[in-house]
């Protein structure tokens, strides 16, 4: 009996060996295995799957498209493909695929990766397996602070900026006095933290900072004890996210608070939860956005040719796929080849002045992208000419007040 | 502070109007329907539905939605709960668990996961003066119709006849088959009826909450909660812990923010603990 | 030898050697990580089958236990710095201890009670786990758990494998000398017929309790193992589709026959992991069917099926075997439709 196993065992072994074919590609060609594999590692069946989902990967493939026309022959990569995987907002999901990505589907790259905790179990595999990682979905400044490492990037926006560019320009419009609301976990937290520095260094100031359950469908306790602070509140600032933010909302305006004078700053939103609460309910109110798509005809053309293959607007998530991914091919244009240390050598320091990223540098002590941000503000229906035409650009926040100055926690 | 309570009461309306559903079914069919979040779900998507595809207002869907549900669900309890029924119970929750998730991601693939809009009927987005504070009207519409639901439900159960045998037997089951009355063909339409509840409450929640395929899921953890807080198979032990538990979250919220979301389980637990059978509960039902 | 120590007939010993050859080849069949996930969720369901199949529970908040250690032993590891099995055995004696003030609460009420109330108690380790960042990270995660022993780097996965798989194999066998043992029968006669068992002199809620917190220690070394193999805890191991999950691998692969949940975890996993990289995004709707036709058409699952079929011998000697958990005669008011009463 035992013989038997062990023979079958052995001829299995044999088996698999064989169809593996030996181990990883050495540093033979300059490109590993005359391919380059661009992989998307995202939500594309729960929370986040419409903010960035299946539509990055076709972000991503039409960075490609774009990078084989500009280069044609002489393109360093001849071969690109684009994989993808579904981490399901399962941050164990994230942990093996990303290693199943960089391992079997010889991925030189892994992009996007939305939920912070699978964010950082994926830079924490890109560290181990000395693979490029850029992240774009994830909000948590970690990613360049107590856990950043040398093959991780951060691209596209973080809690730092999204405080920053409300907490501050609010401010300094006269909305002197806050009331925070903020959800009571990490992110929450952090965006707490980050809008009471924002806020007091532009001179206001936090009449009350009140953490509410997550996930919660009732703030009427919260909304009505608002006007009765002391000193009252000019501005409700909640740090709540989707279907949250949703909930918070539609409370406000049940309220009324907007007419007792108190008017509503939102911590995070995205394209889509104006989509969802509809631009009337959320009229007036101003945000940090890291891109929109219908600011400029240069972005609005990409927005065009995105639609074109989605059928859907793109959300900054979807513009900054197609910027990560570009960067990632232009690194490796510029060095000949996809061995990781190099392409982190050329994206080091790099400039970046694409359709998503004005002014933008990817900073080499913490590997963040660093870039014009905007403070928008949202639009009533009326002045909504088209489908998701629902913002308006008030400001730029340029890239270095944009975003925090390079933590000394992170060393690579 | 009394405006605060007030707000807990709304809260607690669905808990009520879940929790009711629940126990009515749980009560005849010994099925626990882990898919009442599900139903709750889907009734606060198909009035968005219905307003957004095919123009029906919120005053229609109140009716319509419901009474669509309500025979969703007898069709469901015709083709499958039935079968399981004389099984041990954990099978008809296993079915529902599974069902719960296929209705979350149909629902999913169709409108995607972000929330959809969904206004007030414009008669109730003023506010209303209560004497003491002024009050959202639709909350107060809210809170009136949950109210008055479970008093429409109380009444039929005490002075029908319908209601005598279904509150027969869902107390004493084994008695009232006993005495030779024919339960049976009441089963199918109380299983409809407490998911066309959950419909209601799903209508109710649509212009007050987030529309999206989550919003049942968590929801209905909490209502299992109230349910055991409140009197396994109680109907009215049902009914008053919801209000009950509404009341305490929201003063809970005000107090102690941090432990607002842990403070149902901590009470129930304590009940757990003081009376097993939950406060209306009987203890045979164990 | 230890075959024979384990297995009375030649039967079981071929099972046995199967199993165990299975287990040694696996990371050679499949991807190393994957094959541990595989390891771990079998441990994982074969606690919940202890008490679902042998004592009549469903736990439906096993993710508390298999959670809260992962985070424990996560921490012991990083904190303390503890070679990885005593991380690992510190979080299963956690969740040990956490699984007695809540199965002192849960078993008091049986049937399906049992299975709203872990559910909901499950719920408050989540909420407790979100809102206490500073020790669990909230939704950021426990990261950068080590994966060494002694100064031992045990990154590569198929190393990993084959240091974990002990563990693993360790939880089985505990868990299999419990059924067995004389403690295992009392827990399945209290299954068949409470009131019986309780007419007899057994102090039932004890024993309950007993089998709870074995479970919890069980379901506490396989989520350890899983944060220690991951390299990071998160809330998703805290979250009740965890739980669900689990019991999902017990239904599937046959409830009350220990092996069922060794082969439903390792489909469930599979069919996960295939699902993530298909084109296929409703991952919802073939897990839900896979409950709806389990529980219409297919209650004794895989395991419970083949073994009907393979040794309708097997199944008369131990009567206990494949059927239904808890043909508790006295749960809740019974069904109206056709209960015999």
């Amino acid at each position: 009996m035992k013989r038997i196993g062990q023979a079958a065992a052995v001829a299995v072994t044999g088996a698999v060996l064989a169809a593996c074919g030996g181990g990883p590609g050495g540093g033979g060609g300059k490109i590993s295995d005359d391919k380059v594999v661009l992989a998307v590692l995202n939500d594309q069946s729960a929370i986040y799957a419409d903010l960035s989902g299946k539509a990055s990967i076709e972000s991503v493939k039409m960075a490609v498209a774009d990078y084989k026309a500009k280069y044609g022959d002489k393109a360093a990569a001849k071969e690109i493909e684009v994989v993808t995987a579904d981490h399901q907002n399962k941050p164990d999901v994230a942990n093996s695929k990303a290693q199943e990505l960089y391992d079997r589907q010889r991925a030189d790259i892994i992009l996007d990766v939305p939920n912070s905790a699978a964010a950082l179990a994926v830079a924490n595999v890109a560290k181990s397996k000395k693979k490029v990682f850029m992240n774009i979905g994830a909000a948590t400044t970690a990613l360049e602070g107590a856990s950043c490492n040398k093959y991780t990037f951060h691209y596209g926006y973080n809690t730092y900026m999204l405080a920053q560019g409300t907490g501050d320009a609010v401010t300094k419009d006269g909305g002197k006095n806050w009331y925070l609301v903020y959800p009571d976990y990490a992110f929450g937290q952090d965006m707490q933290k980050s809008f009471t520095s924002a806020i007091t260094k532009a001179g206001g100031k936090i009449v009350k900072a009140d953490p509410t359950p997550f996930p919660n469908d009732n703030f009427s306790t919260f909304l009505l004890k608002a006007p009765g602070l002391s000193p009252k509140p000019q501005v409700l600032g909640a740090m709540q996210a989707g279907g949250d933010l949703v909930n918070l909302v539609k409370q406000y305006n049940e309220y009324k608070l907007k007419d007792k004078g108190i008017d509503l700053a939102v911590g995070l939103m995205f394209i889509t939860d104006i989509h969802s609460l509809g631009s009337d309910a959320l009229a007036g109110t101003k945000f940090s956005e890291a891109w929109f798509w219908n600011a400029n005809p240069e972005n609005r053309a990409w927005a065009d040719k995105f639609q074109a293959k989605t059928n859907k607007r793109p959300s900054f998530a979807h513009a900054a796929n197609y910027s990560a991914a570009t960067q990632y091919l232009e690194a490796l244009q510029r060095g000949g080849t996809d061995n990781a240390d190099e392409i982190v050598k050329n994206l080091e320091g790099q400039k970046v002045n694409d359709v998503f990223a004005k002014n933008g540098t990817i900073r080499a002590q913490d590997h963040l992208l660093l870039h014009d941000a905007y403070l928008a503000e949202v639009k009533p229906a009326s002045e909504v000419k088209e489908p998701w035409d629902y913002e308006k650009i008030l400001k730029t926040i340029p890239a270095d007040q944009a975003f925090q100055p390079a933590n000394p926690a992170c060393k690579f | 502070m009394l405006q605060q309570a007030f707000n807990g009461l709304v809260g607690g309306a669905f808990y009520a109007l879940l929790a009711l559903g629940l126990s009515v079914i749980f009560g005849m069919l010994g099925v626990v329907n882990f898919a009442h979040g599900a139903f709750y779900m889907l009734g606060a998507f198909t009035s968005y539905v219905l307003l957004d595809s095919y123009g029906v207002n919120f005053w229609a869907a109140l009716v319509v939605v419901p009474v669509a549900l309500g025979v969703v669900g007898i069709v469901l309890e015709r083709l499958f709960i039935r079968r399981l029924t004389p099984l041990d119970p954990l099978y008809n929750f296993l079915f529902t668990f599974g069902l719960t998730l296929i209705l979350q991601d149909l629902v999913k693939r169709e409108y995607g996961v972000q929330s959809q809009p969904y206004p007030r009927p414009s008669a109730l987005s003023g506010t209303l003066d209560l004497g003491l504070f002024t009050y959202p009207a639709y909350q107060v519409f809210v809170l009136g119709v949950s109210v008055l639901v479970c008093l429409l439900v109380w009444f039929v159960l005490v002075r029908t006849r319908v209601g005598m045998v279904v509150r027969a037997a869902t107390e004493r089951p084994e008695l009232t088959r006993a005495l030779g009355i024919d339960v049976g063909r009441w089963v199918t339409p109380v299983f409809g009826f407490g998911i066309a509840l959950a419909g209601l409450a799903g209508v109710l929640a649509a212009p007050m909450r987030a529309v999206n395929p989550l919003m049942g899921a968590d929801l209905i953890i909490v209502v299992f909660a109230v349910v055991v807080i409140g009197g396994l198979g109680s109907l009215f032990g049902s009914v008053a812990a919801g209000f009950t538990i509404g009341l305490v979250s929201a003063l809970g919220n005000y107090y102690v923010p941090a432990l607002s979301q842990t403070l149902v389980f901590i009470l129930m637990a304590a009940v757990l603990l003081w009376r097993p059978a939950g406060l209306f509960g009987r203890e045979e039902a164990l | 030898m230890i075959l024979r120590l384990l297995a009375g007939s030649a039967r079981g010993r071929l099972l046995l050697a199967i199993g165990l050859f299975l287990a040694l080849a696996l990371p050679w069949m499949i991807y190393p990580p994957i094959a541990m996930d595989i390891a771990c969720w079998a441990l994982f369901a074969v606690s919940v089958d202890l008490l679902l199949g042998f004592t009549g529970l469903l736990s439906f908040g096993h993710a508390a236990f298999w959670g809260s250690s992962a985070y424990v032993s996560g921490l012991l590891a990083v904190h303390v710095g503890l070679p990885f099995p005593v991380a690992v055995l510190g979080g299963a004696l956690f969740a040990a201890v956490i699984a007695v003030p809540i199965g002192y609460l849960a078993v008091r009420l049986s049937g399906i009670y049992f299975a709203m109330v872990t559910l909901a108690f499950a719920q408050m380790i989540y909420f407790i786990a979100n809102q206490w960042r500073d020790v669990t990270g909230g939704e950021n995660g426990l990261q950068g758990i080590p994966r060494e022993m002694f100064g031992v780097d045990l990154s590569d996965s198929f190393v990993f494998y084959y240091v974990g798989l002990p563990i693993v194999l360790l939880g089985l066998l505990l868990a299999w000398r419990i059924v067995r043992s004389p403690f295992g029968r009392v827990l399945v006669s209290i299954r068949d017929n409470p009131s019986r068992a309780r007419a007899l002199g057994y102090p039932v809620d004890r024993y309950r309790l007993l089998s709870f917190v074995l479970s919890a220690f069980l379901a506490g070394l396989a989520g350890g193992l899983f944060a220690i193999s991951h390299g990071f805890a998160s809330l998703q191991e805290v979250y009740w589709t965890t739980s669900g999950n689990a019991v999902m691998m017990v239904v599937l692969g046959g409830i009350g026959t220990l092996w069922g949940g060794v082969i439903g975890a390792a489909l469930v996993v599979q069919l996960n992991d295939y699902l993530s990289t298909s084109e296929f995004d409703g991952i919802g709707i073939v897990t839900g069917s896979i409950f709806i036709v389990i529980v219409l058409v297919f209650r004794k699952g895989i395991w419970g099926t083949a073994r009907d079929l393979l040794a309708p011998r097997l199944k008369r000697k131990r009567p206990g075997g494949a059927k239904s958990p808890g043909d508790d005669p006295a749960p809740a008011p019974a069904p109206d439709v056709n209960a015999p009463a």
